[in-house]
């Protein structure tokens, strides 16, 4: 019941997001219909021609009005028809968004494999070089833009070592370079926050009198330090992998890989609205999913924590 | 014959073969392929030369035969065009007039274009076609040897179907990833050197640069300018350049809204052309990987023409003394003219067709007018359409652009940028020079002969870049490829889409 009630509550989050989504494309300068005409035209299109085509694409109704018959659309299945490519939206994210799952999928198992465990090892042995390692890894890697280190890497294993491909997708190979440039987006904040968490954690009362009763110390850490020290750190961790799959687009444009992302900026560019628009609502539906599930989480590593905020205990 | 000479004569034979039956990969930018009615898959942008077109410009932009052997004009609106007589599609069925019908007609009815409509295409035998556009238009000719004109089998499509009569028969499309052609063993021209061919779309010129340097294509296509040395310093890679094909220029803005009025005064149009050094530009900033320009229009199609234009060279005494004698002086020492109490301020807007191509030109145009008392703004516009809507709104006052010269007609740009008369949006509203310029395009428009058309978009164009100054020629742009050394038979067009392969070996 407390997870329906919870599901209920996202209706209107997602309808705000929604309307976001929809209102920031109309925000930006520039006019689709211009450049859908100019697609029409043997150079930049006569003003008759581009009434024409707002008149077509539904664009000279007032703003509320194509809203209502968007969203409209989206509930029914039709994410409306690309202005670029005369295509389905749906079909063609459909098409791309795979590749970009794969690619932010990736990403994500480097960081909530590499951070936490470096975060671990920092703060079990705090002050040591894997702990000074550590935090010059992170201070690094979030200092560092993405595709820098893209470039590097492929300069270094594509350029000199020839051991991966330089860009395109095909086999696992072409996986490697763009993920881990792409895991830079969370590994660092990632592996620092496991580091703060874990040492608050084990300063706690409740550790020293786990140990006093004889409690094997890797027993106490596991159990015990690590349950709690990961709350903030599964919060992050999921709401990173939407950031993963938003900021692939530069690293797919970097590596050549296609997915939704590099789809995304040509639509952006174009003011392709059916696109821009659906796909935001479909990242932030993404991060509203997302949200849930870490609250699913939650009740897991806690059991006084629980999605039925009646029942919750204050902790 | 033993059985190891047998074998050793296969792997000689192999080894043979292969150094001549060789594919080539080749790196380029965006995919920019249709796949709806309007599907234009291995035509425009890249040209995989899948299809032919009934006339060709040929690097040095004169029009020539490919489909079709011969053309002639009839009075009052026709070409009429004679076709080759021993052409076979990729799926062997016979070339006709029947399936140049089809194509245009499929092109028409996706986007009228070219003045031509449903009934423009008629069959007058086999071999035998007339085109009559429904307005006169006598550049028809010079329109369809643009790849968008490419020739279909009747009943084909360029996604579910792709039949042409090119060099190169289509093989597989992976949109925004690849296209791969293969030899067409029964082409008519000069059959394809090359095995086969894969275009990889790779969006980054930095990533293309990578790829050649790692051997993962044999071909990058577009190098940065700045960035050729890195490929030229490399063991076994080459640059090779077209002709120029494309130019930079500042337009001025001579009808701008409030607070971007200031092109229309003469005087300051004068002073900033004689103000930038296109010298430093090209040489210094680009390593000469461009060329100093007068014109807005390769030399070659201007032909006999092409001195008439001058362009303005560098003078910054000149351009303070025409300022100074304008009125324009620093009254109050803070470095920036003034006049009735109005500072010199101007504004570049940089977007079109991106604002990296320009890098970094605007900010030495904006330090070399600094130098004679004008304070400039650079603007930069993410992208196309916000360009497009600060140029409706007629914000700025002087306008970057990069524009190309895909096709043989002298007057395809003049007419669309700045005839008073043009439909082209906001162009002509903020670029128009006046009825003097609009005479030369009509002369132009009505014009039988290729000399007089050369001789009136010359004139034209001398009356806004060296009279006017409302049109700042900045350099004549190449085509730049990065290839391996081994590479031979390229010669780069400078009309990309116009760029043939078959010549093409490894």
């Amino acid at each position: 019941m407390a997870f329906v009630t919870r599901l209920l509550q996202l209706i209107p989050v997602w309808l705000a997001i929604s309307l976001l989504a929809f209102g920031l494309g109309h925000l930006t300068p520039g006019d689709p219909a211009r450049l859908v005409a100019a697609q029409l035209s043997d150079g930049p299109p006569s003003n008759e021609l581009v009434a024409r085509v707002r008149t077509e694409l539904g664009l000279d109704k007032p703003l509320p009005i194509q809203y209502v018959y968007w969203l409209g659309n989206i509930v029914q299945g039709d994410w409306g028809t690309s202005f670029r490519t005369g295509n389905a939206v749906l079909t063609e994210l459909v098409r791309r968004f795979p590749a970009t799952l794969r690619l932010a999928a990736l990403a994500f198992v480097i960081s909530v494999v590499v951070a936490p465990t470096l975060g671990v090892l920092a703060a079990l042995y705090k002050g040591s070089v894997i702990d000074q390692f550590s935090r010059l890894l992170a201070l690094v890697g979030a200092s560092l833009p993405s595709f820098w280190l893209a470039f590097m890497l492929i300069i270094v294993f594509s350029v000199n070592l020839k051991w991966l491909p330089v860009s395109g997708q095909g086999s696992w190979q072409h996986l490697i370079l763009p993920a881990t440039s792409l895991s830079l987006i969370s590994l660092p904040s990632l592996m620092r926050l496991t580091r703060s968490s874990l040492l608050d954690v084990l300063q706690e009362d409740y550790l020293r009198t786990a140990q006093a009763k004889g409690l094997r110390q890797r027993w106490v850490i596991l159990k015990h330090a690590l349950r709690n020290a990961f709350i903030p750190v599964v919060t992050v961790a999921g709401m990173s992998l939407g950031h993963l799959l938003g900021g692939a687009a530069i690293i797919e444009i970097v590596f050549a890989y296609p997915g939704v992302g590099k789809f995304l900026i040509d639509s952006i560019g174009n003011r392709d609205y059916p696109v821009i628009q659906a796909y935001v609502l479909f990242l932030g539906t993404i991060f509203v999913v997302i949200n849930l599930l870490i609250d699913v989480v939650y009740t897991l590593l806690d059991p006084r924590i629980s999605l039925d905020q009646k029942h919750a205990q204050h902790v | 014959m033993n059985t190891s000479l047998r074998t050793l004569l296969i792997a000689a034979c192999l080894l043979f073969t292969s150094s001549f039956a060789s594919e080539l990969t080749m790196a380029v930018p965006n995919d920019g392929y249709r796949t709806d009615e309007r599907a234009n898959v291995g035509m425009y942008p890249l040209n995989a030369n899948i299809y032919d077109t009934l006339v060709y410009v040929s690097p040095d932009y004169s029009v020539e035969p490919m489909l079709a052997t011969s053309w002639e004009f009839i009075e009052p609106n026709t070409y009429r065009f004679f076709l080759r007589e021993d052409v076979v599609f990729h799926d062997g069925s016979a070339f006709t007039a029947e399936d140049v019908k089809y194509s245009i007609d499929r092109v028409v009815a996706a986007r009228p274009s070219g003045g031509l409509g449903a009934d423009s295409v008629v069959i007058v035998d086999d071999y035998t076609l007339d085109i009559t556009p429904e307005s006169p238009n006598r550049r028809l000719l010079q329109q369809l040897t643009h790849p968008s004109w490419s020739i279909l089998a009747s009943g084909a499509d360029p996604v579910t179907n792709p039949i042409g009569t090119g060099p190169f028969k289509y093989v597989e499309y992976a949109p925004e990833e690849y296209i791969t052609v293969t030899r067409n063993d029964a082409y008519w021209g000069e059959a394809a050197q090359l095995e086969g061919i894969t275009f990889r779309f790779i969006p980054d010129p930095n990533t293309r640069i990578l790829a050649l340097q790692a051997g993962e294509v044999d071909v990058a296509y577009d190098l940065p300018r700045e960035q050729t040395e890195d490929v030229t310093g490399s063991n076994g890679l080459s640059v090779t350049t077209s002709q120029v094909g494309a130019y930079a220029a500042l337009y001025v803005n001579v009808s701008g809204n409030e607070g971007y009025e200031l092109g229309s005064d003469p005087a300051v149009r004068a002073a900033v052309a004689r103000a930038i050094d296109k010298s430093l530009i090209v040489d210094d900033v680009w390593l000469g990987n461009a060329t100093v320009n007068s014109s807005m229009i390769p030399e070659r199609i201007l032909g006999e023409f092409s001195s008439v234009v001058q362009g303005q060279a560098y003078d910054p005494e000149a351009a303070e003394q025409i300022l100074g004698d304008a009125g324009w002086v620093d009254s109050n020492g803070d470095g920036t003219r003034d006049k009735n109490g109005r500072e010199l301020n101007l504004t570049m807007v940089v977007g079109f067709p991106n604002p990296d191509i320009h890098r970094p030109m605007p900010e030495i145009v904006q330090a070399l007018l600094a130098d004679i008392g004008i304070n400039m703004t650079i603007d930069i516009t993410p992208d196309t359409a916000s360009y497009d809507a600060r140029l409706e709104e007629g914000s700025g006052d002087l306008w970057a652009e990069v524009g190309n010269q895909n096709d043989a007609n002298p007057c395809f740009l003049p007419n669309g940028l700045f005839y008073s008369q043009s439909p082209w949006g906001a162009y002509p509203l903020r670029f128009a020079p006046g009825e003097d310029f609009d005479v030369f395009i009509e002369q132009c428009l009505a014009a039988t002969t290729t000399t007089e058309v050369a001789e009136a978009a010359a004139n034209a164009m001398k009356l806004i870049i060296d009279d006017e100054n409302v049109v700042i020629p900045i350099a004549g742009i190449f085509r730049i490829y990065g290839h391996r050394d081994d590479i031979s038979g390229f010669e780069a067009h400078p009309s990309t889409v116009n760029q043939r392969w078959n010549l093409v070996s490894q």
